[in-house]
């Protein structure tokens, strides 16, 4: 069994899916509950979501979680 | 916030320039000595200092208890005296690590500063028929501590003819001041660290 002690490196790809449906990051921002500073930070990569909010991105955006937060080593 | 606390949180607040201006008149004019003499200046003196000072004063300690039993007005008032923000879960997350970096620079603080209130240290030269092996200068160190001021021992006991070169006999600042201080200090410390926190996420 792997071990998963390890911190994770979780990644994002959630300004391609926001420029893909032309949202401004104060449009979604605004639809997921967020400040557009919390946006910023999500889409450079200093500041991981919490579940609910993750959840609430995907459903906002119409995809699955998996597709837009991922971890660093399955995108090698 | 009930409507009791909003009454006294605006004539706490209306009541601050007048209080201000009264504290410039005394000071600056020397009211209290032209009250004996002008019916303005009197008038002045005991609605600035009897009526609008001692109802700020009272407002101020029924605001203070209010603050500490009431959640949702120490929330209210609070947050916005100390500039927090919690307007999502990010910056529910940076005010978490900011407040607990607060708390421990405070307690570091506060362990300074009854080390500085405690310890006690005197070095004097004493006249050389009283040194010993030629040794003239003694050194006293003492902890000091007590529940009340009355209690608390503030001078050594030292020899008349003794010549002091220092002498530290705990903290000069009043119980006060070092309160005010550290209000301020958890004020500007919690700021400063949530402005890291922001500045180190970018």
């Amino acid at each position: 069994m792997a071990k998963l002690a390890g911190k994770l490196k979780i990644n994002n790809r959630l300004h391609v899916f926001r420029a893909e449906r032309r949202l401004t990051q104060e449009q979604l921002a605004k639809a997921v509950g967020v400040t557009r500073a919390t946006v910023v930070a999500l889409e450079g990569g200093g500041y991981n979501p919490s579940l609910e909010l993750a959840f609430r991105i995907a459903r906002y955006l119409k995809t699955d979680i998996n597709n837009i937060f991922f971890v660093e080593e399955d995108a090698e | 916030m009930k409507r009791f606390d909003i009454i006294l949180l605006k004539i706490f607040l209306w009541e601050i320039p007048i209080v201000i201006l009264y504290g410039i008149s005394l000071v600056a004019f020397d009211l209290e000595m032209i009250a004996q003499s002008n019916m303005y200046a009197k008038m002045w003196y005991l609605f600035g200092g009897g009526i609008v000072f001692g109802s700020w004063m009272l407002v101020s300690f029924l605001l203070s208890i209010r603050l500490m039993v009431s959640t949702a007005f120490r929330e209210k008032v609070l947050s916005k005296i100390t500039f927090l923000k919690e307007r999502d879960e990010r910056e529910s997350m940076l005010t978490g690590r900011a407040a607990r970096n607060t708390l421990l620079t405070t307690l570091a603080t506060l362990l300074l500063l009854f080390c500085l209130s405690c310890f006690q240290f005197s070095l004097y030269r004493v006249p050389q028929e009283q040194a010993v092996d030629g040794k003239d200068k003694v050194l006293i160190l003492n902890f000091n501590f007590a529940l009340t001021e009355d209690q608390q021992q503030k001078n050594f006991e030292q020899d008349q003819d003794a010549e002091k070169i220092i002498a530290y006999k705990g903290l000069p600042l009043s119980g006060s001041s070092i309160i005010l201080g550290l209000i301020c200090w958890q004020i500007v410390s919690y700021n400063y660290l949530m402005y890291r926190a922001i500045k180190c996420e970018d």
